[in-house]
């Protein structure tokens, strides 16, 4: 490749080294050690925190994060196959300005988002004030339960399920199916023989994005369980909040190697990597 | 008589208003090689995916096999399709895209395709003892599936390849795979949309000869479409050429490059020349300023008329023996022959011939009389 084009990506490497790469080494050191803070004066190595991982709290937390995963996962699969297929079956002129509109609620901020929700999911809010009005008394009281989170997962990340499964799909060359027709198959068996089979590699890709984040994310779990639910993410928040550094990163970098290994075992699958594009 | 398998009657489409089809009969025999002729857009695909029923007709009737099939969707005909390019499955292997059709029928057509008696007595002379169950049945129909697919493969040519993936075939592999997929399903009608032009021409004109051969040994009816004329004449027993979505001329090989009915056909079916002339008398025509004998043609006398004289049934003689001279301006060799341009009385004219000509010489050029065309001149000219 040519030297000047190298030089395009250093800004990159830079940002990747210094925010990425270094806070991982000190994370992983961290994990080995027993200080105060990031006062490594008296630190002194130690496997203690090891120790760690295997209480109750953190096991708990740790299936708790596994199963809302999976469940929000698989959901995510089966609501964003049938809309991605509707809209790769639609007539519009322009999918991809559909893709667009449904993905929009991606660009405003999660947080707010998810507050948002929370208040929807609140016995009293905005819009039962407006039923009320009207006459209809109807609240939906389920905030703080295992339903408003796993709602609150699949409501983010779904986008993510949506737009990998659609591009799988976009991909699969027309004449695939007349070939399929032609060689006798209804509609019905065509999409089981060729169509599903062919954007597997959709639904591989989005899985890990949605598995991924809602595996070790803390703020949906905190705002939509209200402090009911603990997932491992919100095990971390809570020692770096505290202060125990050492905990939180031994925590971060189990973490960060099971995501490392699913990615590994993935691409094992993939070997020409496209599920990850 | 020969039996009609296919009757095309009064078909048309459109897209976008702009018609693609237009009024368009054609009777395909049992058994034969046909081929559609024409330039690209000039309706000879669409006409062929109307038969697969990939498209709508948007008049007229599609009768196959004594039945019409117009409301039909493709897996309801007894047709199957080689693909322009291949359209093979990318996430199955060469014999499972082979066995594909057969593999995902239903029951009741797999006892159909197999017979269901004969498969019974099978079944009990290979099992004596069992009774004879659907279980039993699925089995064996598997086992026949996969030993035509075997036949398959040898009869293209595929042997060892069995198990390896799409993406590591080459072009003229996957053209063989696109076959056998094919034909397994033994369908009474194989429709080929340009199935060699992605390959190199040495294979091409290999698969020229393997799929008429193929074509004769199965002994179903081929529906080939090209605009390879060259492809067109050496495999077809007959050849329908297409322009604008009308038919030309239907013909066999040699009716269609002998006696072209008009100027496309003429000039779309090998090189040629085509000269305004006029037919004097019976036996005689005027062209190049000339008058020479010609043989077999009737047209009013003195009416104007297009001559056509193929480059190769020019004869290049000495001046003293010539009809027509006249001053070389091109001279290309060409391998087997040399191509010359030559211009005769300001019109230019090709001439194939093995002996060599310098530019700016003069030639002196003869013509048989029984290799002479004469066509009408069209009414718009």
């Amino acid at each position: 490749m040519n030297k000047y084009f190298k030089k395009l990506a250093i800004p990159y490497f830079v940002w990747l080294y210094v925010l990425a790469i270094i806070p991982f080494v000190i994370m992983a050191i961290l994990s080995f050690v027993n200080n105060e803070g990031l006062n490594f004066s008296k630190a002194i190595f130690t496997l203690d925190n090891f120790g760690y991982l295997t209480t109750s709290s953190t096991v708990i937390a740790f299936m708790n994060s596994l199963f809302y995963a999976v469940i929000a996962t698989l959901t995510c699969i089966v609501i964003g196959y049938m809309v991605a297929y509707a809209i790769f079956r639609s007539h519009f002129k322009n999918k991809f300005l559909v893709m667009t509109i449904l993905i929009l609620p991606m660009w405003s901020n999660m947080l707010l988002r998810i507050e948002a929700l929370k208040n929807i999911m609140e016995p009293h809010n905005i819009i039962t004030d407006i039923l009320s009005k009207l006459g209809i008394h109807v609240s939906l009281d389920i905030a703080g339960t295992p339903l408003a989170v796993i709602i609150g997962l699949i409501s983010t990340y779904i986008p993510f399920m949506i737009l990998s499964i659609y591009t799988a799909l976009e991909k699969i060359d027309y004449s695939l199916e007349e070939a399929a027709l032609d060689l006798g198959l209804t509609e019905t068996k065509k999409f089981w023989k060729v169509i599903f089979p062919l954007s597997t590699k959709g639904i591989v890709s989005g899985s890990i994005m949605v598995f991924l984040p809602c595996m070790s994310g803390f703020a949906i779990p905190e705002i939509l369980g209200q402090g009911n639910i603990l997932l491992i993410g919100n095990v971390i928040d809570q020692h770096f909040r505290n202060m125990n550094y050492n905990l939180g990163s031994l925590l971060a970098v189990v973490i960060l190697i099971i995501i490392l290994g699913a990615i590994f075992l993935v691409s094992k699958f993939d070997k020409e990597g496209e599920t990850l594009l | 008589m020969k039996k009609v398998l296919i009757d095309l009657k009064d078909i048309v489409k459109t897209f976008d208003g702009q018609t693609i089809v237009n009024h368009l009969n054609l009777q395909i025999y049992e058994n034969e090689f046909l081929t559609l002729l024409g330039p690209s857009g000039c309706g000879k695909t669409t006409t062929l995916r109307m038969i697969a029923g990939f498209e709508k007709t948007e008049a007229g009737v599609i009768i196959i096999d004594g039945k019409i099939v117009n409301d039909l969707p493709p897996y309801a005909r007894p047709v199957n399709t080689v693909f322009q390019r291949y359209a093979l499955f990318p996430h199955l292997n060469v014999i499972e895209n082979i066995v594909f059709g057969l593999k995902n029928s239903s029951y009741a057509s797999k006892l159909m395709f197999y017979g269901e008696d004969n498969l019974i007595m099978e079944a009990q002379d290979k099992y004596p003892n069992k009774k004879i169950t659907k279980h039993l049945l699925n089995k064996l129909i598997n086992e026949k599936i996969y030993q035509d697919a075997e036949y398959a493969i040898k009869l293209v040519n595929l042997q060892g390849l069995e198990y390896r993936k799409i993406n590591q075939l080459s072009g003229g592999q996957m053209q063989r795979v696109a076959l056998a997929r094919a034909i397994i399903n033994r369908p009474k009608i194989l429709l080929l949309d340009e199935p060699l032009a992605a390959l190199d021409l040495k294979l091409r004109q290999n698969m020229h000869y393997e799929l008429k051969e193929m074509q004769r040994r199965l002994g179903i009816t081929f529906i080939f479409v090209t605009h390879d004329q060259e492809e067109a004449m050496t495999m077809s027993d007959r050849i329908v050429v297409i322009n604008d979505g009308v038919i030309q001329q239907l013909g066999t090989p040699k009716e269609i490059y002998n006696e072209p009915v008009n100027r496309f056909v003429a000039d779309f079916i090998g090189e040629s020349n085509i000269i305004r002339g006029k037919y004097i008398k019976e036996n005689e025509i005027e062209v190049l300023n000339k008058r020479i004998p010609c043989v077999g043609y009737k047209f009013a006398e003195n009416e104007i008329v297009d001559v056509v004289i193929r480059p190769e049934d020019w004869d290049v003689v000495s001046l003293d023996k010539a009809v027509f001279v006249g001053k070389v301006i091109s001279s290309i060799f060409k391998g087997v022959h040399y191509e010359i341009i030559a211009k005769v009385e300001d019109v230019e004219l090709i001439i194939h011939t093995y002996e060599e000509v310098k530019v700016n010489d003069q030639i002196g050029l003869k013509v048989d009389p029984y290799k002479i065309h004469l066509m009408r001149v069209a009414q718009d000219e």
